[in-house]
């Protein structure tokens, strides 16, 4: 099998079922966050020394989504779809979906993360992405 | 005790000018900005020398914006500073002027906005934290999730949603600086072509280039210098506030709409029915919506109502974007903010020609900006 890297190793390690986003949790007020950073808290202040790192399951609500028609991005193809998750550990994430154009999906499905072939790096290393779809059950 | 703008002495709007917003041509930004800052001064009947402090508001020109330009008007060694808060640019600008007369510290300052479209790597890019979507989310997919939202709770069509582009293209129509200036109906806009969620492209603003000027003064002022006192409009409250934390996927634009909002009504004594004017940060159609219910114009998830029943219409309750606002007037960016003082304060004078919002005394102009911040001013007819 050949050896494979994660897109984004400071968002998610690409391992677990489903896979876990790299979170944030502030020990002084609780806080959960996502993306994860060392600045301070965002809601009380506290500096990084606070901060922990949390395993966030990739699971959570569908609380909307778009199909993105035009782009002029570098690399970014259209259409492709986004979609804002209520993870059921806390923060509102937004990831991009594995359906293309959105078809069958509604507000309040529930959602898995999954990993996604992005292709090949130049070392012939598997890039794989997380994406979110809809939950088969 | 900290004040508001109310305790401390009255500032008026006493000049407006505006060089029309444009697709990006040649016209250098000492051009667009000199046009608007000149007809500002014909319009209160003043000179450039009596002009005390300068603020530009910009986000591309780059460096040092202000002096290379204004020195054209005679350089009178007066202060200047450029003023960047992203999409509030202009609005902050205004307000620093407010606050120096306001202050005592000038009894006349000038806020002018200004731009060209440029390339920009923002400050947000480079804190190194990065999200899952990066730039696969620009602003108009930021706003299609929020539509989509909107959508599903209010039980709203795409085409209701839509309506809103028709009226703000109807006023711009109407307004010789406006960059778009041709009705659209509602067959055009959802024509497409397709954005990004249920947005097309008439329902998003063109970024161009332009200029808005506003000359603000102290009632010692307005006598010294015998400018028309019918015609000046009083800035009755100035308020600007940044994002919170919002929980459980709020609507953060909205709910900070709607806080400093709330602010603004409280300082300058009023309430959103007051409002006879009001011109606010329509980059993207569903904005309208969110910004109207947030700002207490009707009820929760009515937003798309208002519309329709026509409220929002100039002769209607209160005359929303009746400059076009930014999806037909334009939003250059460091220009709008000021554009939108310009649209009010000729409403309150009565001068809006085919615009007019009848016998138009209490106007608001709204401005949010990435980061997140929203700026607010109350602008009254004594």
């Amino acid at each position: 099998m050949p050896e494979q890297v994660v897109a984004q190793p400071g968002l998610y390690t690409g391992t677990g079922n489903p896979p876990s986003l790299k979170g944030g949790r502030c020990r002084k007020c609780g806080y959960v966050f996502f993306p994860p950073q060392q600045y301070g808290c965002e809601s009380c202040g506290a500096p990084r020394e606070q901060l922990d790192a949390v395993a966030l399951p990739g699971r959570g609500k569908l609380h909307s989504f778009a199909t993105v028609h035009l782009h002029q991005g570098k690399g970014i193809e259209a259409p492709f779809t986004v979609g804002v998750i209520l993870l059921d550990d806390g923060p509102a994430i937004r990831s991009t979906l594995t359906s293309r154009t959105g078809e069958g999906l509604q507000a309040g499905d529930r959602m898995n993360a999954t990993m996604v072939s992005q292709g090949h790096d130049e070392q012939g290393r598997e890039v794989m992405e997380l994406r979110f779809e809809k939950s088969a059950r | 005790m900290s004040k508001t703008l109310i305790d401390l002495r009255p500032v008026y709007v006493v000049g407006i000018g505006l060089h029309r917003y444009q697709r990006m041509s040649e016209t250098t930004y000492v051009d667009l900005g000199l046009t608007a800052v000149r007809e500002a001064l014909a319009d209160a009947k003043i000179q450039w020398s009596d002009v005390q402090s300068a603020y530009t508001g910009t986000v591309f020109i780059g460096m040092a914006a202000s002096r290379p330009m204004l020195r054209h008007l005679g350089a009178t060694g007066i202060p200047m500073a450029q003023v960047e808060n992203a999409s509030a640019s202009g609005s902050t600008a205004f307000r620093q002027a407010c606050l120096e007369v306001a202050s005592g510290i000038s009894d006349v300052a000038l806020a002018v906005g200004v731009d060209k479209p440029a390339p920009l790597a923002g400050a947000p890019g480079k804190t190194n934290i990065r999200d899952l979507v990066g730039a696969r989310v620009v602003p108009f997919t930021h706003f299609a999730l929020l539509c989509n939202d909107y959508m599903n709770r209010n039980h709203v069509t795409a085409e209701q949603i839509a309506l809103v582009a028709v009226k703000n293209n109807r006023n711009g129509a109407k307004n010789p600086y406006a960059q778009r200036q041709k009705a659209v109906t509602l067959e055009e806009v959802m024509a497409g072509p397709a954005i990004s969620g249920a947005l097309t492209r008439l329902q998003c603003c063109p970024v161009g280039e332009g200029a808005a000027a506003a000359i603000v003064a102290s009632e010692d002022a307005i006598a010294r210098l015998g400018i028309d006192r019918s015609r000046a409009v009083r800035a009755v409250a100035s308020v600007t506030r940044t994002e919170r934390v919002y929980r459980e996927a709020k609507n953060f634009d909205a709910e900070l709409t709607g806080e400093t909002v709330a602010q603004a009504y409280r300082e300058a004594g009023i309430t959103a029915r007051d409002l006879d004017v009001l011109e606010l940060h329509d980059a993207f159609t569903i904005e309208e919506l969110l910004y109207l219910e947030a700002m207490g114009l009707c009820g929760p998830g009515e937003g798309a109502r208002m519309i329709e029943s026509g409220a929002a219409d100039i002769g209607g309750q209160c005359a929303v974007s009746a400059s076009g606002g930014l999806i037909a007037m334009g939003h250059p960016i460091g220009p709008t903010g000021v554009g939108q003082i310009a649209e009010i304060t000729r409403q309150l004078r009565g001068e809006a020609g085919e615009r007019q919002q009848p016998n138009a005394k209490v106007g608001l102009a709204h401005m949010v900006g990435v980061g997140a911040v929203c700026v607010v001013h109350i602008l009254r007819r004594d």
